[in-house]
């Protein structure tokens, strides 16, 4: 399809009124509204698959909006209050002509997201199932998680000091907005938990399937609403004041995130990608259970006793049982199964959740320490305000204009002329606020939202190169 | 009345018994597994016979304690009389059968598996 094609096509998706901006900042009781940008994606092009390099791009961050809205209009949500109010909403939603013009872009923008994978990731040479399991092991060992005397996903450590990411949050001066922007971005997974891994339950593929679906029965609390994981997502979101609703914090999610979360959807959606599914499951399931066990330190550390992390304990002690089971039963099971034939595609999936995780990671702590910073990156603005490399574009907001989040592809000065402007970096309910001749900076790839908080406010976006570090 | 080619479980509200062989007799136990609710009534022996492993997560569970969740029960000829909790005395539930056997793998001796009820499980109502 020539590039005009695509342009139209994904203009034409994105045209619906369920994926504009409105005024709100946090998207309440309408699991349909799912704004993709600006309306500005006209120019955009999509065409040419992304590099690595171009990760943290704007294109990437609305090609990961449209994927989570196309991956999603396949599956079931209705407001905990009732659709009866948004019911023009739910059935554009679902509506056969969007879904025909999603089933256009979405392999596309698939290829446009994810063709990056093949060349970013390494190739180890594992063919036998021995060297499989030798490969798995060690990997899991690199990671901080290696397996106990039996060969099985060790027992947690809930007393292991927090580190790396979760360190991180803790140490942010504004450490519980930190703190939600990462509840945020395991709210697309947490929220509709298990989704992705329902839809590889049909079909006949022998114990795999059944070791599956013994999984997910734990996602899903054995039926039992109040014991699912999403409800306890939920509950350990309103202990700390944060909404529930499935998207509430859509313009919050960083475009790793989106990458992260689609990547499941994306093997899901091509049969062919299964193998690379149950290893990247089996991968991440091995993890969790340490990695939630530090979730929920971080937030005791954050919150103090307010925080119901009941959904991280939980997983602390599930994801013991599910690594187990998913290396034995998944991992192996189908490269017994199955033969030296799939385990290139069973290592790719290891692989390639490496490179998301390791992406998603540097993503989000250049947001939090970005985000945490404002009041710096406006001095910062300040100083670099005469070094700006183009006139700009001028902008002019009132208070109930369309809000979104967006990056910009390079380092950018927002300078405001007259009136008064929040910048949320973070959803947070103390934005940062400039006035008449402050300067911003926002450092390429960081995500923000600006609304306007005078009747009026003028500013401009100016591009800046600038030498020294990063963000 | 359960009949027993069909049945080996009992659904009382929401908890399921199911009917159980040790080495000396037979019993109704709790098909709940103590570490997330599994159905034990699936679950296989371990080699050496003294206890099941939880389908779901590999529970090893011991055929004493599971023995400890047993209905009270009385045998008398071919039938055997349960007292279902939370049901009231005169509601029993009766089991007729001269062999009663549960939670056998499917490759088991014939001989000692004619009821061929492993496999389903399903509801009963006291009578
Ligand atoms: S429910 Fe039996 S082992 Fe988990």
């Amino acid at each position: 399809m020539p590039s005009t094609e695509l342009t139209d096509a994904v203009s034409a998706y994105c045209a619906h009124r369920i994926f504009q901006a409105g005024p709100e900042i946090y998207l309440r009781g309408n699991p349909y509204q799912r704004p993709v940008g600006f309306g500005d994606l006209d120019n955009v092009d999509f065409t040419v698959p992304l590099t690595e390099d171009q990760f943290l791009d704007h294109r990437q961050l609305v090609a990961g909006r449209m994927l989570t809205n196309a991956y999603e209009s396949g599956m079931v949500f209705l407001p905990p209050e009732g659709v009866g109010p948004v019911l023009p909403d739910f059935e554009l939603f679902y509506d056969d002509e969007v879904r025909r013009q999603r089933d256009v872009v979405r392999p596309r923008l698939e290829r446009f997201v994810f063709s990056f994978l093949e060349t970013s990731t390494p190739k180890p040479a594992v063919r036998t199932l021995d060297e499989l399991e030798a490969y798995f092991l060690a990997e899991v060992n690199a990671v901080g998680s290696p397996a106990d005397q039996t060969g099985n996903n060790p027992a947690v450590n809930t007393t292991a000091p927090v580190r790396g990411t979760m360190r991180a949050i803790t140490e942010c001066r504004h450490a519980e907005e930190a703190a939600a922007l990462h509840l945020i971005q395991l709210a697309p997974d947490a929220l509709i938990e298990a989704s992705a891994m329902a839809r590889n339950l049909p079909g006949s593929y022998g114990v795999a399937q059944s070791e599956l679906f013994k999984i997910f029965l734990d996602e899903f609390g054995y039926g039992v609403y109040e014991a699912k994981h999403s409800t306890i997502f939920k509950k350990m979101l309103a202990s700390v004041g944060m909404h529930t609703d499935v998207h509430a914090y859509w313009h919050f999610y960083l475009s790793g995130s989106l990458v992260g979360n689609n990547y499941f959807n994306y093997l899901a959606e091509d049969r062919r990608g299964v193998f690379r599914y149950m290893s990247a499951v089996t991968y991440l399931e091995w993890l969790f259970a340490q990695g939630f066990a530090d979730t929920g330190t971080m937030l005791r550390v954050v919150f103090g006793d307010r925080v119901d992390t009941k959904y991280c304990d939980e997983h602390a002690h599930i994801d013991i049982h599910h690594g187990r089971m998913a290396y034995e039963n998944l991992l192996l099971g189908l490269a017994r199964t199955h033969g030296e034939v799939v385990i290139p595609e069973l290592v790719r999936g290891v692989e390639e959740t490496k490179v998301l995780m390791r992406l998603g990671d540097e993503d989000f702590l250049a947001q939090i320490r970005w985000a945490d910073s404002l009041d710096e990156h406006t001095r910062l603005g300040a100083v670099l305000a005469t070094s700006a490399v183009d006139e700009g574009t001028a902008v002019s907001r009132a208070p109930d204009d369309p809000f979104t989040t967006r990056v910009y592809d390079t380092d950018r000065l927002i300078a405001v002329a007259d009136g008064e402007v929040d910048v949320y970096a973070w959803a947070t309910e103390r934005p940062h606020r400039l006035g008449p001749g402050d300067v911003l900076l926002v450092p390429r790839g960081r995500l923000h939202g600006l609304k306007a908080a005078s009747g009026q406010v003028n500013y401009t976006v100016r591009e800046v190169s600038r030498n020294g570090p990063a963000d | 009345m359960i009949d027993l080619r069909r049945h080996n479980t009992v659904l009382v509200g929401h908890e399921r018994y199911f009917l159980f062989q040790t080495e000396t007799r037979w019993r109704m136990v709790h098909d709940r597994c103590p570490h997330r609710g599994g159905p034990l009534s699936l679950a296989r022996r371990t080699p050496d016979g003294r206890r099941l492993s939880c389908p779901w997560h590999g529970t090893k569970i011991g055929v004493a304690a599971l023995c400890r969740t047993a209905l009270p029960m009385v045998r008398s000829g071919d039938e055997a009389t349960v007292v279902l909790p939370g049901t009231s005395q005169d509601a029993p539930v009766s089991v007729i059968r001269r062999r009663i056997l549960a939670n056998l793998p499917p490759d088991a001796d014939a001989e000692t598996d004619p009821t061929d009820c492993n496999s389903s499980t399903g509801s009963a109502q006291p009578h």
